[in-house]
């Protein structure tokens, strides 16, 4: 069996199931019989393909073009079917990343072939190789075989096998072989735009030493500015009671509570919360709470170390204009 | 854009994993172990039997008072007396009559409600043992994933879709999206309990109904551990009366368990007319009853949840066999309202839809025609001889408690015909007082709160029923007509959604001049009373994402 291994590389980086693959690669040809190969993809990736030829397969298939610098869809497609149309492998494994889970069940249907996305294992079963996959959030497993004519396509999950046991080439290297393909600028229907990282979710509640929440008695998300002003001259960060966070007005990162974060910082200032329990479970552990609200038997004053029954909206302006001159006299 | 689901195909799919659904299975896997033991050839695998359940874990979302009659339970597990976590045999019980202040019991139990030779169990433990007895067998068996909808091949049941995961509020698919399965089978079992949402919309479709429509009461049960010597344990008590009033059906239970916990609750028909009455308040006032304060104070809340069940007996039982299907248990009307039981025939019913399909697959038919005979074996059963006896007790109360005693008097020396039979009833929903059109808007934060200690409000008792959903999916709670809630019910019901959910799901908010509905389907615990007693029926409860829910240990 021919066996080709599709790697992945992003900037001229791996993406480290690639090795697993491969491993798994090496270990199905054990299994059967037959040669392993590799591909990669990309543009200036020259030095990752003398790289995987230092590994124990047969060869190196680089395939270098302008257009293959950032992935896309369209490209990868039109260049792997090319490639496997040349190469004739067998099988052609994947490491099933986000990047695999996007082109190659297209690829697979472009060329009319199946695929067994998501792999965790295999098995040769009197010849006949079996795949196996995790089904109902990994508490079956289903054995998949294929029924057509090859090429068949397969992708393995990350960690279903050791990259560690990824087999060196023995003595002389895997020759590199570069493929030409053919990729115009109009096969590619989508255009990449800059990469970028999703933003880590910037807040820590449960590192703030200081903590302003509020409840349902922010009234409206306009009035939410009105408690961030006192939050900022205090230095504190701001929360929130599930119901907020519910409708939206703040991000669920911002929640306290059994649902969300639990915090226990040195101060923690409540305005307009009445206390429920599934709130109080997030809080209770702070080290001074002090709570503001309309109704004297909110249950938050059960717990509050300070309370004041008073309408928040009188409250937040007059401490963030008492707060605001302490400051100044201090400065 | 089509989703392409997995197929999976099995030869039986149980769509709920209580005491019904598990039964089933277990006897099932049973018959295939027999029949193969006795050198017959076949195909029969017990790993072709396939059982979903949207809970957790196996008995999460189990509720029950809980008195079993273990008839059933000792024709499926012989010797379930050595095995099962039955908590304690019945030792004594009584019926009071609760006035405010005052207690009357009545000098004798009514021979239906005596419970010699039962047990206060709790289901959620009894349930989990069954599902490991199940496990054994090499049933496969999916907690957290729900049923979501059914297959059908013309007027034939081919199986079930699974949940989607992974869906965000927007039903926009998130990073760990993974659509539901396609789960074929020759035999589908709907084992829901009570107003399952599958079967609800089978019935409907394929026009199923019995003769009257379904009613409903909801539980309201709380578990609680007391000071040592309080109660004698195994004790039970069932009340009338107070804090209901007499043209209301219902009453409470406190049953005595071991360990000092006390099981505790009220059950009230979703028939009433006030559509403000708020069965969650009204369990708590019954806690403040000197009888049942008695037993509680100084003790503590363990645990709480709410369930609906299904009161309407043998004429609201809808048909339980079609063309690739059964319906067992609560979902098919077994309960015995009478008697207010429903574990043993949900297990016996369990029991008999596994012999028919056994006979059923081996013959390659699942026709309707070819499990008709499950129809046929409950007409046989000691099921239909218990529910016939009782078939029109119910009804017997929609004039009141006291007429609804004499007849059911009557019924008990006639043999369950009574003065009527049938009796006919209408659904619950509309026996609501219509109120002229101009109420307005009642102020929610005069609701009861409770003191903390013996009563609570509904946030703090939900907080005790461990309710978990994930938080960015899109609601389960499907309302066809929102506008309704402030264009219509605010004026001809007052929302009764704010009242009769015990979950605080439903709140209407001020939008403005007008009113809008806001709903915190997180906190459902699954009992179905809105899908139940919302007056225009425009809500429709159906699965969230499998695994949320309430978490009923113990219960």
């Amino acid at each position: 069996m021919k066996i080709l291994v599709i790697a992945e590389q992003r900037q001229g980086k791996w993406n480290n199931t690639s090795f697993e693959t491969l491993a798994a690669a090496q270990q199905v040809v054990a299994a059967t019989s037959g040669i392993v190969s590799a591909a990669v993809l990309g543009k200036g990736v020259a030095a990752l393909a003398e790289e995987l030829a230092t590994k124990d397969v047969a060869e190196v298939l680089l395939v270098e073009h302008e257009l293959l610098e950032s992935y896309t869809p369209d490209g990868y497609c039109a260049v792997l079917k090319q490639l496997i149309e040349s190469a004739k492998p067998d099988l052609v494994l994947f490491p099933h990343t986000y990047q695999v889970r996007d082109f190659a069940p297209k690829l697979a249907a472009i060329l009319g072939k199946g695929m067994v996305g998501d792999c965790v294992g295999f098995r040769n079963e009197d010849g006949k190789l079996v795949f196996v996959r995790q089904m109902f959030q990994g508490k079956a497993a289903a054995d998949v075989t294929f029924t057509g004519a090859a090429p068949w396509f397969a992708s393995f999950q990350s960690g279903a096998f050791r990259a560690d046991l990824l087999a060196a080439g023995k003595g002389q290297k895997a020759p590199v072989k570069a493929v030409k393909v053919e990729l115009k600028p109009e096969d590619i229907r989508t255009k990449p735009l800059e990469l970028f990282k999703e933003a880590k979710s910037a807040v820590d509640l449960t590192q703030a030493p200081l903590i302003v929440a509020i409840g349902r008695g922010i009234k409206a998300p306009e009035n939410i500015a009105k408690a961030e002003a006192l939050a900022k001259v205090l230095g504190a960060e701001l929360a929130a009671s599930r119901p907020i966070c519910d409708e939206g007005w703040l991000p669920m990162e911002r929640q306290i509570g059994s649902s969300g974060q639990t915090v226990a910082p040195k101060l923690y200032l409540a305005l307009g919360i009445s206390g429920a329990i599934q709130h109080v479970v997030g809080m209770k552990g702070s080290r001074t709470i002090v709570a503001v609200n309309k109704d004297q038997k909110a249950p938050i004053f059960e717990i509050a170390d300070y309370g004041i029954v008073a309408d928040i909206f009188e409250i937040m302006p007059a401490l963030t204009e008492e707060l605001q001159k302490t400051k100044a006299a201090k400065a | 854009m089509t989703i392409q689901r997995e197929q999976v195909e099995a030869d039986v799919l149980i769509v709920g994993a209580g005491p019904g659904g598990l039964s089933c299975a277990l006897h099932l896997a049973n018959l295939i172990e027999k029949h193969k033991a006795s050198g017959a050839k076949s195909e029969l695998s017990a790993e072709n039997i396939y059982v979903l359940e949207k809970g957790r874990e196996i008995g999460a979302h189990q509720l029950s008072g809980g008195i079993m009659d273990p008839k059933a339970l000792a024709e499926l597990v012989p010797d379930f007396e050595k095995t099962a976590p039955l908590d304690t045999p019945v030792t004594n019980d009584g019926v009071y009559f609760f006035r405010e202040s005052s207690a009357w019991r009545l000098p004798i139990t009514p021979p239906p409600l005596a419970n010699e030779g039962n047990y206060i169990i709790s289901l959620n433990k009894l349930v989990k043992w069954l599902g490991g007895l199940v496990e054994k067998k090499g049933v496969n068996l999916f907690t957290q994933f729900a049923g979501k909808e059914l297959i059908y091949d013309g007027n034939r049941i081919a199986g079930v879709i699974t949940d989607d995961k992974g869906l965000d509020k927007n039903g926009k698919p998130k990073s760990n999206y993974t659509p539901g399965y396609e789960l074929r089978a020759k035999v589908t079992v709907l084992s829901e309990g009570t107003h399952g949402s599958l079967t609800k919309e089978m019935v409907n479709r394929l026009k199923l109904d019995g003769l009257n429509p379904q009613e409903y009461g909801i539980g309201i049960k709380e578990m609680w551990e007391v000071p040592a010597g309080r109660i004698e344990t195994g004790s039970v008590a069932h009340t009338m009366g107070w804090p209901l009033d007499s043209d209301m059906y219902g009453g409470g239970w406190v049953y005595s368990m071991r360990d000092n916990r006390v099981s505790l609750g009220m059950v009230v028909a979703l028939e009433y007319a006030n559509p403000q009455f708020d069965p969650h308040e009204h369990f708590q006032k019954f806690k403040t009853h000197p009888f049942v304060r008695r037993i509680l104070e100084g003790g503590k809340l363990v645990r709480y949840g709410a369930k609906t069940l299904p009161y309407g007996g043998w004429y609201s039982m809808p048909r339980n066999y079609v063309d690739g299907a059964v319906i067992i248990g609560d979902s098919a009307s077994l309960l015995n309202a009478q008697r207010l039981k429903g574990i043993h025939t949900a297990i016996k019913s369990g029991m008999l839809a596994a012999e028919t399909i056994f006979e059923a697959l081996k013959a390659g038919d699942t026709s309707a025609k070819a499990l008709k005979p499950f129809k046929e074996k409950i007409d046989q059963s000691y099921i239909k001889e218990e529910l016939w006896k009782v078939r029109n007790f119910h009804q017997a109360f929609h004039g009141g408690l006291w007429k609804g005693i004499l007849n059911a008097g009557l019924q008990y020396v006639t043999g369950g015909r009574g003065l009527v039979d049938p009796m006919r009833s209408e659904a619950g929903y509309e026996r609501y007082a219509k109120r002229s059109g101009n109420g307005t808007l009642r102020d929610q934060s005069t609701r009861f709160k409770g003191d903390g200690n013996l009563t609570f409000d509904r946030l703090t008792d939900i907080y005790h029923a461990g309710v978990r959903h994930e938080e960015d999916q899109p609601c389960h709670l499907i309302v066809a007509e929102p506008d309704i809630c402030s264009s219509r019910c605010v004026r001809e019901y007052g929302n009764p959604c704010q009242y009769f959910c015990p979950a605080a799901v439903y709140e209407i908010v001020k939008d403005g001049e007008g009113s809008k509905l806001k709903i915190n389907a997180a906190n459902c615990v699954h009992c179905k009373t809105c899908d139940i007693a919302d007056p225009y029926q425009v809500i429709n409860w159906t699965v969230p994402e499998g695994g949320g829910g309430p978490s009923y240990d113990g219960m």
